[in-house]
């Protein structure tokens, strides 16, 4: 009941602002595709293909990512210390647990519906990449876990500003280093090994693969559901434990 | 019965607490007042019952049953109407309805049947598809109102339910809530206006720097200071003078060389007295 209820939730808000949604998950994979996929991508290819086809399952996996986040952590923030709505969600029997994962679910379906804009604008660029269901799954779970992630900031967060600045510092660097707009391959070895922990690595370079035609790597599958659901954990114990909400 | 035991909560990097050992005991169908000045701690006592808040010792229990975040049963029978705005900005009141139904889990039909009849009687249903942020200060009052009875509470927690509304709509909300508390619901109220509580509540806690002052009905808390004022007015100041039988206070006014009034003894003079003796230091 509480997942159902924390969705419908996520479906008001996308109903009542769909059409700004729609244009600010536009603006970003369009500049990048027309600055690093038309401009400096023309000039280069990877792994034997253009550049275009690669740097299209990065922006997805990106937008995805950032979209899921975003979606959750700002309208609960905003909930939580401004509207101070959340506070009837404390208040009601609904279990909190459900609760949460609703949001990371919702947050998720954000997430994808930008990932899907992706793919449509990318068609006009001519790029050829196949898309499955797992595909879909994989920009699922990738929601999931940063839809939870946006939940933990959002509970976490003294002010509107400190979910700024966590983005910032986990989602911005994530965003340019994860496998997204070049080869892991290219950062020295410490740093890569880093990176190679990171979830979006993982959503970048099985979207990737899926769209390359290759097989699925259960192993990052895994590691995306383990994050989403070590997020999802987190967030519902300082949900249920913050003294101060 | 709400019971508050021994209740201390202390905000982080402050040095003192917001509530220090605080018992309270609040009967069942009691129309329970806390008054106190600003920054007290009723709204923090208040948040402590809607489990925003997690005290540092003591506990809080509803009907034996300990309260807690996680104690949906216990929460299923709260409800709570905030100081704040505390609706969804781009939601109707239709829409909040909804919201507050689901997270009840009552069922569709039920939601949309309480959710017209609720909105009618606050003269919100005309208004039941805009936007909440297009909504004035006093129609937001009256939904979040309509909100918190929808779940049909036994225990309605009101944090200054009556701010922003014209004094006409504030006295509609008075023969409201003084309707529920008749039908047996239990309503816990804080207010900043003296006169709503002692024309509502059954008993008052006054509460001053976190701690509970007295506990009574508003009444006794008159009969003890003296249910005869005089005041009297030198010239800069009014003081006023308090006495049990209304011969003392005809005897002590009929002594004054200044301007005097003499009258029935109210709820802000107990307010205004112990907090002032308080602030005086006395």
């Amino acid at each position: 009941m509480g997942i159902a209820t924390a969705i419908w939730e996520k479906w008001i808000e996308f109903k009542y602002e769909w059409k700004k949604i729609t244009a600010a998950a536009l603006v970003s994979p369009v500049l990048y595709m027309i600055a690093l996929g038309w401009g400096l991508g023309s000039m280069t290819r990877v792994t034997d293909r253009p550049y275009i086809d690669f740097l299209v399952p990065g922006l997805i996996a990106m937008c995805t990512m950032n979209n899921s986040f975003s979606a959750v952590a700002t309208a609960l923030n905003v909930q939580r210390i401004f509207e101070h709505s959340f506070e009837q969600i404390i208040i009601s029997p609904t279990s909190l647990p459900q609760y949460v994962l609703g949001q990371a679910i919702g947050g998720a379906l954000r997430g994808m519906y930008s990932g899907l804009l992706v793919l449509l604008i990318s068609l006009p660029f001519g790029i050829g990449i196949r898309v499955t269901p797992a595909f879909f799954l994989v920009m699922f779970l990738n929601g999931v876990a940063f839809g939870a992630l946006g939940v933990l900031a959002a509970i976490l967060a003294n002010t509107h500003a400190d979910v700024g600045r966590f983005s910032t510092f986990v989602i911005t660097p994530m965003t340019f280093l994860c496998n997204t707009l070049f080869p892991l391959n290219r950062i020295p070895g410490a740093i890569q090994l880093a990176i190679r922990f990171l979830p979006l690595t993982h959503a970048s370079s099985q979207l990737r693969g899926i769209s390359y035609g290759e097989p699925v790597s259960l192993l990052s599958l895994g590691v995306l559901a383990a994050y989403a659901a070590l997020f999802v954990g987190l967030s519902i114990f300082f949900v249920n434990k913050r003294k101060n909400l | 019965m709400i019971e508050i035991k021994n209740i201390t909560k202390k905000y982080p990097g402050q040095k003192i607490p917001a509530l220090s050992g605080v018992n309270l005991k609040i009967e069942s169908g009691e129309f329970f007042g806390l008054l106190g000045p600003n920054g007290a701690g009723k709204t923090t006592m208040i948040k402590l019952l809607a489990t925003l808040l997690i005290p540092n010792e003591g506990e809080i229990t509803v009907d034996g049953e300990r309260l807690a975040r996680s104690n949906s049963n216990i929460k299923r029978k709260l409800s709570m109407v905030t100081q704040e705005y505390s609706l969804r900005g781009n939601m109707t009141p239709e829409q909040i309805m909804e919201l507050h139904g689901r997270l009840y889990q009552i069922p569709k039909n039920v939601i949309r049947e309480r959710s017209a009849e609720l909105l009618d009687f606050c003269s919100l249903g005309e208004h039941r598809t805009k936007i909440c942020r297009q909504l004035s200060g006093g129609m937001k009052r009256k939904l979040m109102l309509s909100r918190g009875l929808l779940t049909a509470p036994e225990i309605l927690i009101l944090d200054e339910p009556t701010v922003g509304l014209d004094p006409f709509a504030r006295r509609q909300m008075w023969d409201l809530l003084k309707q529920l508390n008749d039908k047996g619901m239990t309503i816990l109220l804080t207010t900043h206006y003296i006169d709503e509580a002692q024309y509502l509540c059954r008993r008052i806690a006054l509460i001053d720097k976190g701690k509970t002052d007295r506990v009574a009905s508003p009444r006794k808390l008159i009969d003890d200071l003296g249910a005869t004022a005089v005041d009297e007015f030198d010239g800069s100041h009014t003081k006023s003078s308090f006495f049990a039988a209304r011969e003392e206070a005809l005897h002590f006014a009929g002594e004054l060389d200044n301007e005097f009034v003499i009258r029935s003894t109210t709820l802000e003079d107990v307010f205004v007295t112990l907090i002032g003796r308080k602030l005086e230091g006395k």
